[in-house]
């Protein structure tokens, strides 16, 4: 029984993500990227998260209280992306059947190669030190029905909240799943979580493939088997392909799998001049909403823009991309900047009322 | 990385990290050889996408004067490795893989080098890699993916406490783990203080430090240095520990034992002791009632 619940929360997980990100890129008269609203709408999804999240947090409200506001908005935002975008969906998702039928060699090859991802991720036993933080969390905050007031490596009450942490409420959502449909912490991250992170940088390589070989869909099966094998075997405790087999469901790995690496596929958008829909909102929602699923991201994503687009504004003289480069990397850095703050003692956010 | 600091090793960081991130794959430096490549043979667009990331990155996040750099403003020793995530090498490495197998399984190419290429290209790939289950594939012994011992324990201490949050002391390793599958169970010791225990001992102020009573503990249990046990018996009562499960075969355990301690019970690799608290204060949660009372 668990692991149908557990398959169903992931098919769960992929549709809220998908709808998301479909209402944020669907465009009349522009067919719509189901794999691109799959990756636009997970950051969306844990952006909104975020936002609504915060202010339960900051003012020691209880988790359930948190689940019971969140719920409704989650509903009413798929809901409201089934009836705006239901014809580009529809469409999407012919489309995909449509190119499934017409090349079901390759299709049956992916396919299998995601789901030995899948099963790689999900029945492995792997100690990992940030899990004792990442899962703990998940469980201390359903069992307290409290948001990050209780140290998850102890269990006992904090007077101040770890600002290394306050920010990424990445985790507090597995807490509200958890509340929500009653799973335990570690089958949700471990299983719940994995399978969906896998499915979703899957989805993401499937595509980066597509443009390096276009029309030629034999190539594409063979890239994925490929890099299934470098990620097997580029692998040492910090390497991010490590991080993907043995620490699906954490930040971090979505951050060094599924940010960076969407980054780089919107970037090679761009340098190949494809028609993509709003690449630098795809842009600036990936860098900023990933501050909110790992601290990581705050200079990591920004130097990664710097990295990338700083040679095609001196090569190409295209000065106008420099506000857009701005938008987008500025957020991490302010959160660089918000953090060293704090471990310099400049301020403190108290689990109580002071004053 | 730990123990790796830029303010320590100045320009030399950058080797010594890149050394630890590698460890012995070489796909980082065949993602730099492929780009050499593409520079000369590839098409524009090759070009355009992976030489001038490569060689931004090689003038930045490569260079040995900048973590120095960075260093100046804030320090980014545990976390500069991240940087290189940034490099494309998952992209470009399996594509120029894919490329080569196409051309070497081309039949309509007949370059008589193909079987050398291909042995090279073996080669190549063998030197760069290190496969991740190396050291064993590990199946999870349940739908949780925690040990059965460790939920055995968690059993066992629950059935015997009289309280709803045991407080426990426990070896490295299930101390990391317990709290992930049972948040009803406290620990004395958090993470960052068993990562100091791993590699270093206790001074003696460290061990008498009252303020710091879970230093003692771990001395005495984790580091096995040696001194009076009541000192260690004072550091569960301040720090409220009922509970220390070790490692059977931990030389503690018999000084524990010998001091007083009760062995509760023992499972296939653990032993559970307890220990009678003089002052006993079970663990509640803190009522926000009032606070929510005032409103926002």
């Amino acid at each position: 029984m668990i692991i149908v619940k557990a398959c169903l929360l992931v098919i769960l997980n992929l549709i809220l993500y998908t709808s998301f990100g479909a209402l944020v890129l669907s465009r009349k008269n522009k067919e719509l990227s189901l794999g691109l609203s799959l990756i636009t709408g997970f950051f969306v999804y844990y952006g909104l998260f975020f936002l609504v999240c915060l202010p339960y947090m900051i003012k020691y409200r209880p988790l359930s209280w948190l689940t019971r506001t969140w719920v409704p908005v989650a509903v009413c935002i798929v809901i409201l992306s089934f009836i705006v975008c239901r014809k580009s969906l529809i469409k999407a998702l012919s489309d995909l059947c449509l190119n499934i039928k017409s090349d079901k060699n390759t299709s049956i090859i992916i396919a299998a190669i995601v789901f030995v991802q899948i099963i790689l991720v999900t029945i492995t036993y792997n100690f990992t030190l940030d899990a004792a933080y990442y899962v703990a969390n998940v469980t201390t905050s359903v069992n307290t029905d409290m948001i990050n007031v209780y140290d998850p490596f102890t269990g006992l009450w904090q007077d101040h909240y770890e600002m290394r942490y306050f920010l990424a409420t990445y985790s507090i959502n597995d807490a509200v799943f958890c509340q929500l449909f009653n799973v335990e912490a570690l089958v949700f991250t471990k299983t719940v979580m994995s399978a969906t992170i896998c499915i979703i940088v899957n989805v993401l390589y499937f595509m980066i493939c597509r443009q390096l070989f276009t029309d030629n869909s034999k190539a594409v099966a063979i890239m994925m088997a490929v890099i299934l094998f470098v990620n097997m075997t580029f692998s040492t405790i910090f390497t991010s392909s490590l991080f993907l087999l043995t620490r699906t469901y954490e930040g971090k790995t979505v951050v060094g799998n599924l940010s960076i690496l969407a980054i780089f596929y919107i970037y090679m958008l761009i340098v190949t001049e494809k028609d993509v829909v709003s690449p630098w909102l795809n842009m600036f929602i990936i860098c900023v909403c990933s501050l909110t699923i790992s601290s990581s991201a705050n200079m990591i994503l920004p130097g990664e823009m710097l990295l990338l687009f700083v040679p095609q504004i001196l090569m190409k003289k295209n000065f106008k991309t420099i506000p857009k480069l701005v938008a987008c990397a500025v957020p991490g850095l302010i959160m660089a900047v918000v953090y060293v703050l704090y471990i310099e003692g400049y301020f403190v956010l108290y689990t109580y009322p002071t004053g | 990385m730990q123990n790796l600091y830029i303010r320590e090793l100045g320009i030399k960081y950058l080797h010594e990290c890149l050394n630890r991130f590698n460890g012995s794959t070489g796909y980082l430096l065949l993602f730099f050889l492929l780009c050499v490549f593409l520079y000369f043979k590839g098409s524009e667009k090759e070009k355009k996408l992976f030489v001038p990331v490569a060689v931004i990155m090689g003038i930045t996040v490569y260079n040995p004067l900048f973590p120095v750099i960075i260093a100046k403003v804030t320090d980014v020793s545990n976390e500069y490795y991240r940087f290189f995530w940034i490099t494309p090498v998952i992209v470009l490495v399996p594509y120029m893989i894919t490329k080569f197998i196409l051309f070497i399984f081309d039949k309509e190419n007949n370059d008589t080098n193909k079987k050398l290429y291909l042995v090279l290209g073996i080669v190549v790939i063998i030197f760069c890699s290190s496969f991740v289950y190396k050291d064993g594939f590990k199946i999870a012994e349940n739908i949780y993916k925690m040990p059965n011992e460790l939920i055995e324990i968690s059993e066992i201490i629950h059935a015997d406490s009289n309280d709803e949050y045991p407080k426990a002391f426990m070896d490295y390793e299930y101390n990391m783990m317990m709290r992930q599958y049972d948040p009803k169970m406290l620990l004395t010791i958090d993470r960052e203080d068993y990562l100091y225990a791993v590699s270093r001992d206790y001074s003696t102020d460290m061990i008498y430090d009252k303020e710091k009573p879970q230093y003692r503990i771990l001395a005495f249990l984790a580091r096995g240095q040696v001194f009076e046990t009541k000192t260690v018996l004072d550091g569960f009562d301040m720090t409220g520990t009922e509970y220390i499960v070790l490692e059977t075969g931990n030389q503690a355990i018999d000084r524990l034992l010998n001091a007083g301690l009760s062995k509760v019970a023992e499972t296939e690799n653990r032993t559970i002791l307890k220990y009678e608290l003089k002052d006993k204060k079970p663990f509640e949660l803190v009522d926000y009632s009032e606070v929510y009372a005032n409103g926002w």
